[in-house]
């Protein structure tokens, strides 16, 4: 009788406590922030990007660039001045929860599960995911209005992207009607010049190449382990004359950097196999250190890390350097879009998310930006504002009394004509390997640069499949040794069981 | 209302409630499913069908078992000389073993990496053996501490009526000491050989390319499958279950023998 109370006593309380939490908490989520800044009007907008990609201020004082037309140094994070500036400039109080996520993949998933977002900046593939699944609201009419200052965006978005962010379609609309570039570059191999040539960095065959057996490293993920595959497995194709004067070079490329047959899976398999067999490590961060400590001799690289990690060793005195094999390259993009399921119904929201991406656009935060993160803008700038160009030519340029030098092009990119004289950086001829190609890579890399698009579900299955194949050691490879030590575990487990028994 | 003892429970009840039932419950709820919600079978055959995943399991049992028993044989006399050891020179032991444990595993991870790359000049070369090493280094302490806790409070009186009745030393460690230590081997085991099977940053950090059950289930759920790969975290969940109740029996075992070794 008396265990029954007890019993019942406990089960009363325990179900207040736990009705008491839920109520608390169900309140806490229904009162809106609004409320607890009453009559200031405040805006909230939640915004997701990657970790460490965005300027957080607090430079040193012998940090301050400085260029013809401009001083430039970050004081304080930019998310604060964004808000003051919004303030500023539209009278209106904005608060910014600014999170990050790991990777594309991590981002989806917590979508997935109910967070909600205004402003995300996922890769290109991500973005053409979540536009094909219509969980993406348009930029507005306002935000492409060229003649409105405020929008440095589109005025100053570097045209080689702008007509990529065209072209490129998902359920026949454009990439730029949904996205605001932030980020781009492409992969290429870092390679140390003293143990690798030139001609060994320039063929993904290099990441099954025995001569670098477990001294070079791959990507941790399937995407660019996938695509350098495909490049070395296609090499005599892609490299031939004939392809590459084709008229249609550049959709066939697209279309031969994106084979997802069941029969290119399997040979993609087997070819990572080797390179799993061959390779030092499948990193995302630890190859660069790896790089410049010398353990590694060559990596899988994007070009912005290329860049950081040049830098990096230029500090110790060690010498890498960064290209694009000969036979294509993934040309990737981080973008701004809105989401659905925060922004849609509120205009303030979505007024303060495009400001947003104005605010990080504007030359001289885009320079911040560029400075703290290693990476390339889509910025560009126009003819009135050259700080962007100002700045690669005040990194990358040669010393006056520089002697070996060349003359580097980057109207590609900055105004959209390769020939564009007022775009031209004289920089020491090393550069051709170094900062400069890796931050803006020739005209001839990007030729042959193609996008990896977004495959679809099924597609999507096999891949990952593959590889879990190429990582996972399967029960036929199972080396007799390791047979060996469970069976003499369960041997032993056994044993002891029975001489309990006996025992007992 | 009368206030019972057993109401001190009630904050360990909604945790157990919260952060354990309801996350079990979801994972069943997802082994059990397909993307559409629909009841499947088709993720619990896929586990003992799917030659990547049993091959898995046999690489991370491998990996689980060596590191249990290298962990074990470097363990036990530790614990027994620090059990044995005067007052003086037992604080400065058991300092030794505990003061790595201050220290955030993935720097000590990291040194050992590159201590590893110093005497292997390229630990790509080593897997296998580079993880056991991580992970013993990384554990020990759990092992240790268990047994020289038994092994502390071990009754010297015990020994002393050994020797009495004629005992050698090698015969009165195996009939009294071992016996007796089987509790803290047991909760050591458990503690090494659970955490060696899923721990695959330790992999990560020493470059080890090959997936173990953890870097499975993790890649199942990036690849946005969450079913398969709680299915996978529920097996691996009855596995430990199983071995749970078999070091458990093992320890009613030495309950029992306490009595017997004496007779």
């Amino acid at each position: 009788m008396m265990k029954r109370n007890v019993l019942n006593f406990r089960n009363t309380v325990l179900f207040r406590c736990l009705a008491l939490v839920l109520t608390v908490m169900t309140c806490m989520a229904c009162i809106p922030s609004q409320v607890f800044a009453a009559g200031e009007q405040t805006v909230t907008i939640r915004v997701c990007s990657w970790e460490e990609y965005i300027d957080l201020g607090d430079w040193d004082e012998e940090e301050l660039i400085e260029l013809e037309s401009d001083e430039i140094i970050g004081i304080r994070p930019m998310v604060d001045e964004f808000e003051e500036w919004y303030y500023e400039t539209y009278g209106i109080r904005v608060k910014v929860d600014y999170s990050t996520f790991g990777t594309n993949e991590d981002l989806y998933n917590m979508l997935k599960i109910g967070d909600v977002y205004d402003l995300v900046c996922p890769s290109e593939y991500m973005v053409m995911k979540l536009m094909a699944e219509e969980k993406l609201v348009p930029l507005s009419d306002a935000f492409f209005d060229e003649e409105d200052e405020n929008n440095y965006y589109s005025r100053m978005v570097s045209p080689f992207i702008k007509e990529i962010f065209d072209e490129q379609k998902i359920n026949g609309e454009s990439w730029s009607r949904y996205m605001a570039g932030y980020m781009w570059g492409i992969t290429g191999i870092l390679y140390n010049p003293e143990e690798v040539t030139r001609e060994e960095a320039s063929s993904w065959k290099i990441l099954t190449d025995p001569k670098f057996r477990r001294r070079i490293t791959l990507k941790d993920n399937v995407r660019d382990s996938y695509f350098a595959a495909l490049g070395a497995l296609k090499a005599d194709l892609l490299t031939s004359e004939e392809f590459r004067n084709d008229p249609e070079y550049p959709r066939r490329l697209e279309e031969e950097m994106n084979d997802i047959s069941p029969e290119t899976i399997a040979e993609v398999e087997e070819f990572l196999k080797e390179a799993k067999d061959n390779a030092y490590s499948f990193e995302t961060e630890s190859g660069k250190a790896d790089m410049i400590t010398g353990k590694a001799v060559a990596n899988l690289q994007w070009s912005g890390d290329g860049v950081y990690t040049i830098d990096q060793a230029e500090e110790e005195d060690f010498e890498l350097e960064f290209t694009v094999p000969e036979e294509a390259t993934n040309i990737y993009f981080d973008g701004w879009v809105m989401l659905k399921s925060g922004v849609e119904g509120h205009s303030d929201r979505q007024h303060a998310c495009e400001a947003f991406i104005n605010y990080i656009s504007r030359p001289d935060n885009v320079i911040r930006n560029m400075y703290y993160v290693g990476y390339t803008s889509v910025i560009a700038g126009n003819e009135e504002d050259t700080r962007i160009f100002e700045y690669a030519d005040w990194s990358f340029g040669a010393e006056e009394d520089e002697e070996d030098t060349i003359d580097y092009n980057v109207g590609y990119f900055f105004s959209g004509d390769e020939e564009d004289e007022d775009y031209v950086i004289t920089a020491s001829s090393e550069q051709l390997y170094k900062q400069l190609f890796s931050q803006y890579p020739d005209a001839g890399a990007l030729a042959r640069s193609s996008i990896m698009v977004c495959f679809d579900d099924a597609a999507n299955e096999r891949i990952n499949q593959m590889w879990i194949n190429i990582r996972c050691m399967s029960i036929e490879d199972v080396p007799p040794g390791i047979w060996a030590v469970i069976l003499i575990a369960a041997a032993a487990c056994i044993l002891l069981l029975i001489r309990r028994r006996i025992r007992s | 209302m009368k206030f019972s003892r057993k109401a001190l429970g009630i904050p360990y009840y909604i945790f157990l409630l919260v952060f354990v039932a309801a996350p079990l419950a979801v994972i069943i709820v997802y082994a059990f499913t397909n993307g559409q919600g629909h009841f499947t079978a088709v993720n619990f055959i896929g586990f003992f069908t799917d030659p990547n995943t049993l091959g898995t399991l046999c690489y991370s049992l491998a990996i689980a078992i060596v590191t249990t028993v290298v962990c074990l044989l470097i363990a036990y006399p530790t614990a027994y000389i620090l059990a044995n050891s005067n007052i003086k020179a037992k604080a400065v032991i058991l300092m030794i073993i505990i003061m790595p444990m201050w220290i955030n595993f993935s720097l000590r991870v990291t040194a050992l990496k590159e201590v590893l790359s110093v005497l292997e000049g390229n630990l790509a070369f080593y897997p296998f053996f580079n993880t056991v090493l991580g992970m013993t280094y990384d554990f020990l302490p759990f092992m240790i501490l268990p047994i020289y806790n038994t092994l502390s409070k071990l009754d010297g009186s015990l020994l002393e009526a050994a020797a009495d009745l004629g005992a050698g030393k090698a015969s009165s460690f195996i009939k009294i000491t071992l016996p007796l230590s089987l509790p803290g081997i047991v909760s050591g085991v458990t503690m090494v050989f659970l955490p060696s099977m899923t721990n695959y940053v330790i992999l990560d950090m020493l470059y080890n390319s090959t997936y173990i059950m953890g870097s499975l289930i993790g890649s199942y759920f990036s690849a946005n499958n969450w079913h398969a790969g709680s299915m996978i975290a529920l097996i691996l969940l009855l596995i430990i279950g199983l071995f749970s109740l078999f070091t458990g029996s093992l320890t009613d075992d030495a309950a029992e023998s306490k009595g017997g070794a004496l007779l």
